[in-house]
């Protein structure tokens, strides 16, 4: 009994919380609105693992093709047979959707990401704490870039359709000199970040972090790549003088330069998207009725356009999550990283591992995917906007 | 410049205060905030030259781009400086100077006694390698004259297949009265980086300009059908569109590349290849779009006129939803431009994309990794440069042109 319910306890798990939202959702429309959610992520998700498997058929080769050839090498003469047998065993003589069926059926009741040839390991244990590795980096580099996005789009947005001087007749010259100083200020910076922000689009992450390394090596210092300097890399995180302060100094040493990187051409877009929509929001009506009423100057700014624009942009952190993922593999290639997206790239381009490769992007759908149902949900609660269509219509 | 700029915007007021302005169309309307656009106008200029270099590239490069038209006894050179002035007066017309190979002097006299310990030391020391090999000292005294509109090798300006139009040349902009020129230096095999990158310009264009064609027919295959049927066609291509967008392109592409690798293709079949892979699998923003923009327009009144005069549903979706929407269409695919190179870059540098001898700025940057080129041939960066200014053009261009076609620019000036 124990043994059926630890092997399928994710099953049980997905069952729970759909039960849950289920009982909850007769009463509420809100958990309506959610339950409808979590059924349609969870379609996405096994729409998402079909798309990927059957993507994975183009790789060349197969596990049992490539057990053989290892067995080559160590001598031994494999016949045709022998081969079909392999075959067999591993149930690649199935056809696609039945091994899809039991791709997806492990993965769904006891979240087994199937087994990965090259490694010769399950892929839960090739990946291990790697894919924790990549999230972080993914998740540092998204604060990165909103950090840096979202203040300085705004003020790029503000300043927009302003004059670089002060010139209204009503304001005394102290007042006059004071506002043009800000405004040069502004345009100024809102210049410069702009430049910065298309140079990070057109420069190609690789590119960055390749000219980033370069400048160590022409300045004579040991370049910051891979995750440790070879003198801490064996070191434990602990030893017996308590917790190695070194080897964290010398870890944030090194991953500052693929968050920078994959960081940057994130904030180049992002800085585009926050100023788009603070524009948009700021030509509406609803700002000029009421800075009819009165509501002038940053009290105006802030409380109207943007408060609206806040809630597409928080929506938005799933797709940007992917993106960011999606420049990690070739940084990671460049760097030296040995994190889930440098071992995508190896199971993709070299040992052509399918189950490794499918399992990986699989994961990153699966984050992207629950980002997505998150931010749907707390906009859903917290933003009156969303949250009266989700009452009134979104809720048949 | 400025005065150019004040014409333009001259232009602008006349138009808008004329009566024409009302009965303007779409595009007409882009084009005329466009221009008013500084930036947009400066890189749109500077987009056009470089993509009129890249068309032309035979043309306005020395020396040709392939082996053919490798320079034997000028392999990994330094750029050639131009120049019109130096110690020995000014010219009106430009100069570089003449080099001759340095012969490298061994010293084998310790070889003589057959120690083999000096001979381990010469292999291994620095003086047998390439970059020492091949140094190349300016003669300051002896000028190579540039010259213009010269004869060169034979290619083909203009050529349409199809058509059988093939205009076939032999002059160049610019050469050297004796030997040949490398502005950008050359590469290990002694070929021009200049004109490889010229000729790269325009491949690593025609990629893209064949992915956003793919492209642009699968969002409207997609968003079309989707919008203008709805119901459960909407529902299941919907999220498909969904599934595809949350998983990274990047990797997918690999993918492809690597199946596409195991195929036997000739480079020019395998470059189109990756070109159509690269569009096909970028419909889903641009079909979502258009569904939306087709589910709100499908109940306009004009809609059901064309259909009570019989047309068909294709008919409609084709000749009447989507050019209501065609400005939209145009300024997304021009904006979508840089994002399609870097994708080829990006396939190009991991070597599963296009590779050597095909030029494209992606094959170029791919040999930024070389740790022989970083320390021995800084000159070829040169094509990082002209990347990364083609994008920022497309960029800033696609800027301009989003803020152009946004109608509600207009209100606040």
């Amino acid at each position: 009994m124990l043994a059926f319910l630890s092997d399928t306890w994710l099953l049980w798990l997905l069952l729970a919380t759909a039960a849950l939202l289920w009982s909850r959702s007769r009463r509420s429309q809100l958990f309506h609105y959610i339950f409808n959610r979590y059924l349609l992520a969870l379609g996405t998700l096994l729409l998402v693992s079909a798309i990927v498997f059957s993507l994975m058929e183009v790789l060349p080769g197969d596990c049992a093709e490539k057990m053989i050839a290892y067995k080559n090498t160590q001598g031994e003469v494999i016949t045709e047979a022998q081969l079909a047998a392999e075959r067999a065993r591993m149930g690649l003589d199935k056809p696609l959707p039945v091994r899809w069926a039991n791709w997806v059926f492990d993965l769904g009741t006891k979240g087994d990401l199937g087994f990965s040839c090259s490694k010769r390991q399950s892929v839960n244990a090739a990946l291990g704490d790697r894919f924790w590795l990549s999230f972080g980096f993914c998740i540092a580099g998204l604060i990165f870039a909103y950090l840096i996005a979202v203040p300085f789009g705004i003020v790029s947005a503000w300043s927009l359709n302003k004059p670089w001087l002060d010139r209204k007749a009503h304001h005394s010259p102290v007042r006059r000199v004071r506002n043009s100083l800000g405004l040069i200020l502004a345009k100024l910076a809102d210049l410069q970040l702009r430049l910065l922000s298309y140079l990070g689009l057109a420069l190609p992450n690789f590119l960055l972090a390749l000219s980033i390394i370069l400048l160590y090596v022409f300045a004579g210092e040991p370049t910051p790549t891979g995750l440790f300097s070879d003198a801490w890399r064996s070191e434990p995180w602990f030893a017996e003088t308590g917790f190695q302060w070194g080897k964290l100094q010398d870890f944030l040493g090194h991953i500052w330069l693929p968050i920078l990187v994959i960081g940057w051409a994130a904030t180049a877009l992002q800085l585009q998207t926050v100023r788009a929509l603070v524009v948009d929001e700021s030509n509406k009506l609803y700002v000029e009725a009421a800075r009819a009423r009165g509501i002038d100057g940053m009290r105006l700014w802030t409380r109207y356009p943007v408060r609206h624009s806040i809630s597409p942009l928080f929506n938005s952190v799933g797709f940007d999550y992917q993106r960011i993922f999606n420049d990690l593999p070739i940084v990671a290639v460049v760097i030296g990283l040995t994190d889930a997206a440098a071992l995508l790239i190896e199971a993709l381009a070299m040992t052509n591992d399918q189950e490794l490769a499918a399992g990986i992007l699989f994961l990153v759908a699966l984050v992207v995917i629950s980002m997505n149902f998150i931010t749907d949900v707390v906009l859903a609660v917290v933003d009156p906007r969303v949250r009266n269509s989700v009452m009134n219509g979104g809720g048949h | 410049m400025a005065g150019l700029i004040a014409r333009w915007r001259g232009q602008h007021t006349a138009f808008k205060a004329d009566e024409s302005y009302y009965t303007a169309g779409q595009l007409a309307l882009i084009k005329a905030r466009f221009l008013r656009n500084t930036t947009g106008v400066v890189a749109g200029g500077l987009l056009g030259l470089l993509v009129l270099m890249g068309f032309f590239a035979p043309f306005f490069s020395p020396n040709a781009p392939g082996i053919e038209g490798a320079n034997p006894d000028y392999r990994r050179g330094a750029p050639q400086s131009i120049q019109f002035c130096d110690a020995d007066g000014c010219s009106l017309r430009p100069f570089t100077y003449t080099y001759v190979k340095e012969v490298p002097k061994l010293d084998l006299s310790s070889l003589a006694g057959g120690d083999l310990n000096a001979l381990d030391a010469l292999t291994s020391g620095d003086s047998l390698s390439a970059s020492s090999q091949n140094r190349f000292i300016e003669q300051t005294d002896q000028r190579r004259y540039l010259q213009f509109w010269v004869q060169g090798w034979e290619y083909s300006l203009f050529k349409v297949e199809w058509l059988g139009i093939d205009i076939r040349s032999d002059r160049h902009l610019f050469g050297v009265d004796q030997g040949q020129i490398h502005l950008f230096g050359t590469d290990e095999d002694g070929k021009d980086v200049f004109s490889r990158t010229l000729h790269a310009i325009w491949v690593t264009i025609s990629i893209a300009l064949v992915a956003l064609a793919v492209k642009l027919f699968v969002s409207l295959l997609v968003g079309g059908i989707s919008g203008y049927c709805g119901g459960k066609v909407d529902a299941v291509l919907m999220s498909i569109t969904e599934a595809v967008r949350v998983i990274p392109p990047i990797p997918v592409y690999l993918a492809c590349a690597v199946a596409l690798s195991q195929i036997d293709l000739t480079p020019v079949q395998r470059y189109f290849a990756i070109a159509v892979v690269i569009g096909a699998l970028d419909f889903a923003a641009l079909g979502r779009r258009l569904r939306t923009h087709i589910l709100t327009e499908r109940n306009q009144d004009y809609v059901l006129a064309a259909r009570l005069s019989g047309a068909s549903s294709s008919r409609i979706i084709w000749r009447h939803l989507v050019p209501s929407f065609s400005s939209y269409i145009i300024v997304d695919t021009l904006i979508n431009f840089p994002y399609v190179i870097l994708a080829e870059t990006s396939l190009s540098f991991l070597g599963l994309g296009l590779t050597e001898p095909v030029n494209s700025l992606g094959v170029l940057l791919q040999k930024a990794q070389d740790p022989d080129i970083q320390q021995n041939m800084v000159w070829q960066f040169a094509p990082v440069g002209v990347f990364v200014l083609l994008i920022m053009a497309f960029v800033f261009v696609g800027d301009a042109l989003r803020d152009a076609a946004d109608p509600y620019s207009e209100r606040k000036r």
